[in-house]
């Protein structure tokens, strides 16, 4: 480590410009690759006036925070955020808390069939949710939970335990068994010792499954549009195409509510990227 | 200490019994349907056999969409791999300005693929960045509605997609290329092997493993996109750019035909299965050769 550190100072200068060349190129290519991003941002704080006379890829302009305001105040958004939140975070929570008890249960207790039931649990990972969607739309109109939040909980629930039985069966199984024995023999039951003694070894896989999950359930947008009608339940990605259509030029209204949209798993994803990358590797490496 | 049956039962009958109601019974279901001719405007449903998968295999639109399904698989299979390993080789090494560059590329995969397509659309439409770049550089025969034009708008969605599995691909061979043991390479070009000999010989073959779990990601990916050609095309122009998922959501929620719906789905299912099953065999043979 001290020699790579000290290492740009001994550098022989031709050396050193050819690294700050490559570095420079890195930069620029960084920024091409995220125009996408920045457009959208940019937009977000343009004057519609603004855009319309010199469009919206102009890097000119008075910054504004009314787009934000507007979006905020004349669409329905905060309810269309609310209910992002509200179908998010159960299905979340119950897809890991799933994924953890079957990942306990087959991984230390080993009943007859484990190895039957984690196949087809796995096997859902490659079930196109086209096919689901058939069957589960009469299921869901018979149970009357169409234009409900329900179908989103309850089918990222259950879609979900297959990445996270996945993810928590590997990392049990690198528990060793003795830990739960000792436990056992101290007379503990295996809830005491899946809650107390498993879940807080457990916690950094944990962090991956809900970085991931909270990225992928959040982002999601077949299912909203499949089960829900009405604009009081739209959740936010649905919201974005509804307010697309309602202002078809008002470019910079658009790019708030996309910020908005964005904001929760762009800023969960800087915080937690460490754990979105192994979330995303011990789901896929092992497998 | 033997485990209770209480407990196991207690730990493992509500999410099974979840994963039942939603994904294995209605995957169950999915099969029955197909061979029924069961819509959602009510009615019974009548056994037809396989007519609704010959009558997928008659239509044009169906062969349509199963053609550019495997088009786009393919594409997929190849250029956001090569182009994410291309990157991850670059950006490889611990000095903080490349790990700063890595988080910032990592960006993208959190946007979700509505937003996406959103600002794809700015890009490609007629007064959009594709157009005013060509212009910039004197390429004004170029210029088009590139979502509009039935010969482009495959690729165009094709190129936003791209834009993210590149940076999926990206984030899975730096993994795979951090477990590496650099000395090998540093070996083998002492012993005189130039760069791109070293990565063929040594560094390729070492992520044999990464390289099947980025194929058969992005690749599942390709199959079963929705979101992103929703956003930006809904399928069209005309029917050009409905891929599989798109024509089961058409029959499904637009002509109400279940079992024709289920049948199409179905066939993506096959389809999904094939491709991942020959990544899955692929990686075997190539680890059994290491």
């Amino acid at each position: 480590m001290s020699s790579r550190a000290a290492a740009p100072v001994l550098l022989p200068s031709g050396k050193r410009l050819r690294r700050g060349l490559g570095r420079a190129a890195l930069l620029v290519f960084v920024i091409i690759y995220l125009i996408p991003i920045l457009g959208v941002v940019l937009t977000s704080f343009k004057t519609n006036a603004e855009i319309a006379a010199r469009g919206i890829w102009a890097p000119t302009g008075a910054l504004t925070v009314d787009n934000y305001l507007s979006v905020w105040r004349e669409t329905n958004t905060p309810r269309y955020l609310l209910n992002s939140v509200l179908s998010t975070v159960p299905a979340v929570a119950i897809s890991i808390a799933g994924g953890s008890f079957i990942g306990y249960a087959l991984s230390k207790l080993r009943p007859r069939g484990g190895t039957i039931i984690f196949l087809i649990i796995i096997a859902g990972l490659f079930v196109p949710p086209q096919v689901l969607l058939v069957p589960l739309f009469t299921l869901f109109r018979d149970l009357g939970m169409i234009d409900t939040l329900w179908p989103i909980i309850l089918v990222h629930s259950a879609v979900g335990l297959s990445i996270c039985t996945l993810v928590m069966r590997n990392f049990f199984d690198q528990i060793p068994d003795s830990l739960r024995d000792a436990a056992a023999v101290d007379g503990a039951n295996d809830g005491y010792i899946f809650l107390r003694v498993m879940l807080p070894l457990a916690r950094p896989a944990l962090a991956a499954l809900a970085v991931l999950q909270f990225v992928f359930i959040w982002n999601d947008f077949l299912y909203p549009l499949v089960f829900t009608q009405s604009d009081g339940v739209r959740t936010v990605m649905l919201g974005l195409l509804a307010v697309q259509g309602q202002f078809t030029v008002a470019y910079g209204t658009q790019g708030a509510l996309a910020v908005l949209a964005s904001a929760p798993t762009v800023l969960v994803f800087l915080i937690f990227q460490k754990y979105f990358v192994r979330g995303l590797l011990a789901g896929s490496v092992k497998g | 200490m033997r485990p209770s049956r209480l407990w196991t039962g207690i730990f493992l009958a509500p999410p099974l019994l979840l994963f039942g109601m939603v994904v294995a019974y209605p995957t169950a279901d999915a099969l029955r349907l197909s061979f029924t001719d069961a819509n959602l405007l009510g009615g019974a449903a009548n056994w037809v056999g396989w007519d609704n998968f010959i009558d997928a295999f008659g239509d044009k639109n169906v062969r349509h969409s199963i053609r550019i399904t495997l088009i786009w698989t393919v594409a997929g299979a190849i250029i956001p791999p090569a182009v994410g390993l291309a990157l991850a080789h670059l950006l490889q090494g611990a000095s903080r300005f490349s790990i700063v560059m890595k988080s910032a590329l990592f960006a993208p995969i959190a946007v979700s693929l509505v937003v996406a397509g959103q600002v794809w659309i700015w890009i490609y439409q007629p007064e959009g960045l594709a157009n005013t770049i060509l212009g910039g550089i004197g390429l004004e025969g170029w210029q088009q509605a590139w979502l509009a034009n039935r010969s482009t708008a495959l690729w165009a969605v094709f190129v936003a997609w791209s834009w993210q599995q590149i940076v999926l691909a990206m984030i899975l061979y730096l993994a795979g290329l951090s477990a590496v043991p650099g000395e090998l390479a540093e070996a083998a070009r002492v012993d005189g092997g130039n760069r791109w000999q070293v990565f063929r010989k040594i560094t390729f073959p070492m992520l044999a493993p990464v390289t099947t779990v980025v194929l058969s990601l992005v690749s599942i990916n390709s199959l079963r996109n929705f979101d992103l050609v929703f956003a930006m095309t809904e399928g069209g122009p005309v029917r050009e750019t409905e891929t599989l998922p798109l024509l089961v959501f058409r029959v499904l929620l637009r002509e109400l035909q279940q079992g024709e719906a289920s049948a199409i789905a179905l066939i993506l299912f096959l389809i999904t299965l094939l491709v991942i099953g020959m990544f899955t065999w692929w990686g075997r043979r190539r680890s059994g050769v290491l």
